[in-house]
């Protein structure tokens, strides 16, 4: 359902925004790397926040940073 | 230049060549050095008790017997597993190094700590293969770039130093531990036999490069290093949490088990018996002024 999709990327977007309270908003097309919403220390946690909220297993192995780089990508492919 | 200042140390070069000469003499075959049971009885610890994440916590008095040894089973098999990814970054980064400008003095232990983990990978995944019939994958490390080249061969090795002494508490413990199986204390001994030469040199090592470093950083830079390390030292240890581990084990709701231990206050205590003795290390060179880890995300959780 559509609805159900919105928030639960929306669940994505609440923990970038926590943990950048510097920041009140996310465009769905903004490059969270380029931005330095998530980072290789990060990334870990980004990965099972998503899989949490989609409840889509994401296999380690073969990652395509394309899917994980905004959060129009990330709904696209995970929600 | 880092080669300089190693080139001037003759305490350090003093060291290395201890190292190297304990290297040859400790020198074993590992593909002969273990016992391998076709299976170990499951009815036991496979990790020491206090080393598995829900220990002292209330998610581990929500669990019988059984399924605390089944969790431990599963997370022996994770902690080996992420000594098989860590061993990767490891022997790649070192590789890179080993006979280039500045490493030329230590190259000759290089070449002893690149053999020797590309042995500790093989017993570790065989380990998993064998007895969890399985790996679990670390993501590789994804979006940096090389945003401060002058600092990459610090990072490179204090990320080594604190993953090879997280590793090490691990072991050590293991190792002693007679609740465990011959099989695993043998594994954890002999780790931590040829680590505590690591290790030894990893401080050297980083001491020297810090001080290198520091001569040409800002104070804003030796800030950003030093929320840097911090952060490695969380990722480290909440790498020890894994929801599919949780799930593995039978536990129900995987990542909000995750989310609960990590926010519990014995994590805190948890992580700061881990990191005991490099927090020592990394206050006594300035890298850190302080042992104060926890992220606040992680008790709001
Ligand atoms: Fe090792
Ligand atoms: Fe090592």
């Amino acid at each position: 359902m559509p609805s159900t999709t919105s928030s639960n990327v929306d669940a994505v977007r609440n923990w970038l925004l926590a943990k950048h309270p510097e920041r009140e908003s996310i465009a769905p097309d903004e490059d969270l790397i380029a931005a330095r919403f998530v980072d290789s220390l990060s990334f870990v946690e980004f990965v099972l926040t998503i899989e949490e909220a989609s409840g889509v297993e994401i296999d380690r192995e073969a990652i395509d940073l394309a899917d994980f780089r905004t959060l129009s990508a990330i709904q696209k492919k995970f929600f | 230049m880092i080669g300089e200042l190693i080139s001037k140390d003759d305490r350090f070069q003093e060291i290395l060549e201890r190292l190297n000469r304990k290297s040859v003499e400790d020198y074993y075959n590992p593909y002969r050095m273990f016992d391998w049971p076709e299976s170990l009885p499951e009815n036991r610890w496979w990790m020491s008790p206090q080393l598995t994440t829900t220990y002292g916590t209330d998610v581990a008095a929500e669990l019988d017997q059984e399924q605390l040894y089944r969790l431990s089973r599963c997370e022996s098999i994770n902690f080996y597993s992420l000594n098989v990814d860590g061993i990767r970054e490891l022997i790649v980064e070192v590789t890179r190094r080993i006979h280039t400008r500045g490493f030329e003095i230590p190259s000759e232990f290089f070449h002893h700590f690149i053999g020797e983990e590309n042995e500790h990978m093989w017993f570790f995944a065989e380990f998993c293969l064998r007895y969890g019939k399985k790996l679990y994958r670390q993501m590789e490390p994804a979006g940096d770039g090389d945003s401060w080249p002058e600092a990459a061969s610090f990072l490179v090795f204090v990320r080594i130093l604190l993953f090879e002494e997280l590793v090490d508490h691990f072991n050590s413990t293991m190792a002693a531990d007679e609740q465990l199986h011959d099989t695993i204390r043998a594994v954890n001994r002999i780790h931590h036999q040829d680590e505590s030469r690591h290790i030894a040199f990893g401080r050297e090592l980083v001491s020297l490069l810090f001080e290198d470093l520091k001569s040409k950083a800002t104070e804003e830079q030796l800030l950003q290093i030093q929320e840097y390390v911090k952060r490695y030292l969380n990722y480290s240890f909440e790498s020890l949490f894994n929801p599919q581990v949780y799930r593995d084990a039978g536990i129900p709701e995987p990542f909000a088990v995750r989310r609960r231990l990590l926010a519990s206050p014995r994590s805190a205590e948890f992580q700061q018996q881990v990191f005991r003795k490099p927090l020592n290390f990394l206050i006594k060179t300035g890298i850190l002024q302080d042992r104060d880890l926890m992220p606040a995300e992680r008790g709001a959780a």
